[in-house]
């Protein structure tokens, strides 16, 4: 029996070997929409990483073009302790050049902003002057003059009474201001209040019939969207910015009646009533109250009340409107990338980048007299999206500090915003951002 | 790298298109494993989706050493039997008295009009502790000692149960191939 037995057991072995089913294609669907809401953990976690990875930049960011500037007030109070203090007082913030010849390491240090002084504003006094081991350093604020004064006499006198230091001080009026390119170059960080308005909509890249319909009876809302940005200048051409805004997305869908006063009628208990289907996902009602029944043929509504259970004209319920808006707000946290193609009077910069969307809210509503009146949310959208945006963005200085930006953008959705429908629906927003920018 | 292992490591990173590529690559192979162990589609369909999602819970966990496709299987067997498990009290064995011995010898017999779809649908038709002990000793290639513990019944019952199942296929593949030659003969 056991010799029959293998016999048989190497029959369906063999026989079953590499042998293939396809498996029905939901299954696919099934198992993707499971693993994908077991990542979102992983996903904010990422996120919180990658806030925390933003702001220790910008932190260390900042407190390197602090040590610079710091580094640079340092070696010049060095300077003036060592040669000039005597003659100088701190107090006067006029401006003064002066060429010296020292030895020190702080020469080294200043060398990459020295190379930014135009020639003009340095006048080596001789060829010695401009030999290696040289430089020439703008005191701002530790060296001082008195007004009216001729302070070459004295003042050089007691800088090049030091051993081995040798100055050329120029008259004030005398000096070219190099264009502010050592002061602009400080203000790296900038912060800014932006706001648009924001038309938000929707293509489908997919041919089922149930997406077109749905698509055909919504209609996008004028938005908002608002925040702070800060961005950090890393060179010339190049910023990076970053912020913290707020976004409302609004939808109108049209063709389903709403009425009130159903709670007397409604004897189940717990669960929604209605299910409404969009293409943002299907909106579960939470008002007991409500009645929703669609105008038009199609089977947009689920629900157990249909028009041969109940009728909401003979049970006199109050008509409220006959359509739903849905409303999803986000938080957003941008990390944008700024080029500076032109850079006068109005800069202009191409802007790009990518923005974590997080849901803050989600409601579904209907307007009744000007107010709101609750219907329910929409299930299953995504906690966590990712958009990317392109822009121009238009800058106009007011000042030094002060500036005007203007900036429209288009926004693209990355995934959609419901992770339970496998519809084609891709996003995309369009606003024309606009405020008030300050430097530091 | 090799292709699976980067497969792999799109899968870790949540890459939705690595995720696709490998359930496209294997989900058939698994699927046919799935109803071997199962008595209906919706069986075979719940074992796939809930072995899948445990594959790339796991994915973490695998070392690149052996067979892929080989660990694969095994966890896709382990979710077979974990939901055999959690039914097993709901399945009527039937009595084995009342199986006919078969009417042939099977060493005699002629299995070669037999396909895989054949053997599938016989192996299926099994009452599930039989197919479930037939399927780890025969298929699988468990010991009975491993096949006690597996299922959580005796030695003794899982001997007896192969025994059975070998019995029902034996007569199941001789009414099928019958059934086949009389329709090839017209």
């Amino acid at each position: 029996m056991d010799e029959k037995g293998a016999n048989i057991d190497l029959v369906f072995r063999n026989g079953l070997k590499d042998f293939e089913v396809l498996p029905p294609p939901e299954v696919w669907d099934n198992i993707h929409f499971v693993i994908k809401r077991k990542q979102r953990p992983f996903i904010l976690l990422r996120t919180a990483a990658l806030i925390a990875v933003v702001l220790s930049m910008s932190f260390l960011a900042y407190r390197w073009s602090r040590e610079i500037s710091t580094g640079l007030d340092s070696a010049v109070m060095a300077l003036n302790e060592e040669s000039a203090s005597p003659e100088i007082s701190p107090s006067v913030d006029k401006p003064l050049y002066v060429t010296a010849k020292k030895n020190s390491s702080l020469i080294n240090f200043s060398k990459s902003l020295i190379e930014n002084i135009p020639d003009k504003a340095i006048e080596p006094e001789n060829e010695e002057t401009t030999s290696p081991g040289e430089a020439y350093f703008q005191v701002t604020k530790s060296i001082t003059m008195n007004k009216g004064k001729p302070l070459h006499g004295p003042l050089l006198a007691s800088l090049n009474s030091s051993p081995g230091n040798t100055f050329n001080i120029k008259e004030p009026d005398q000096q070219y201001l190099p264009g502010n390119s050592i002061t602009k170059s400080t203000d790296r960080w900038s912060i800014a209040a932006m706001a648009s308005p924001t038309y938000y909509s929707s293509f489908n890249s997919g041919n089922d019939e149930l997406s077109k319909q749905l698509m055909g009876s919504e209609q996008s809302l004028i938005s908002y969207t608002g925040g702070v940005a800060f961005s950090y200048k890393i060179n010339k051409r190049f910023s990076i910015q970053s912020g913290l805004y707020y976004s409302s997305l609004a939808q109108e869908v049209s063709g389903i009646n709403s009425f009130a006063g159903f709670q007397k009628y409604d004897n189940t208990k717990g669960n929604h009533n209605f299910e409404v289907l969009t293409t943002n996902g299907t909106v579960y009602t939470n008002n007991a109250d409500v009645f929703l029944i669609a105008s038009g043929s199609g089977e947009r509504i689920l629900t157990n009340y249909n028009n041969d259970v109940f009728d909401p004209n003979k049970a006199s319920l109050q008509y409220i409107n006959n359509t739903l808006r849905q409303n999803f707000s986000y938080l957003e946290l941008p990390i944008i990338l700024r080029y500076k193609v032109v850079d006068k009077m109005i800069d202009l910069n191409l802007i790009g980048g990518v923005a974590y969307n997080m849901l803050v809210n989600n409601s579904v509503y209907t307007m009744v007299d000007g107010g709101k009146y609750s219907i329910g949310e929409t299930e299953g959208l995504n906690l966590l999206t990712v958009s990317s945006s392109l822009g121009m963005g238009m800058e106009y200085s007011f000042s030094d500090k002060l500036s005007l930006n203007l900036e429209p953008t288009f926004r693209y959705y990355l995934n959609p915003f419901n992770g339970m429908t496998s519809s084609k629906i891709h996003p995309y927003s369009f606003g024309i951002f606009s405020g008030v920018s300050y430097k530091f | 790298m090799s292709e699976i292992k980067k497969i792999i490591n799109g899968c870790l990173n949540g890459n939705r298109r690595d995720q696709e590529l490998l359930y496209r690559r294997h989900a058939a192979k698994l699927y046919a494993i799935c109803l071997q162990y199962s008595g209906n589609d919706d069986e075979a369909r719940d074992i796939l989706q809930d072995g899948f999602i445990k594959i790339f819970e796991n994915l973490v966990h695998y070392k690149h050493e052996g067979s892929f496709e080989g660990w694969m299987r095994r966890i896709t067997v382990n979710t077979a039997l974990e939901k055999f498990r959690s039914r097993h009290n709901l399945y009527r064995v039937d009595d084995i008295d009342q199986i006919p011995e078969p009417d042939a010898d099977p060493d005699n017999q002629d299995y070669a009009g037999l396909d895989a779809e054949d053997l599938l649908n016989i192996i299926r038709e099994l009452p599930p502790k039989y197919r479930m002990v037939f399927n780890l000793f025969a298929i699988e290639g468990y010991s009975h000692n491993e096949i006690s513990k597996m299922v959580n019944i005796s030695e003794g019952t899982s001997k007896s149960n192969l025994s059975r199942a070998r019995v029902i296929l034996q007569r199941r593949v001789g009414s099928y191939t019958g059934i086949k030659k009389r329709i090839s003969n017209g």
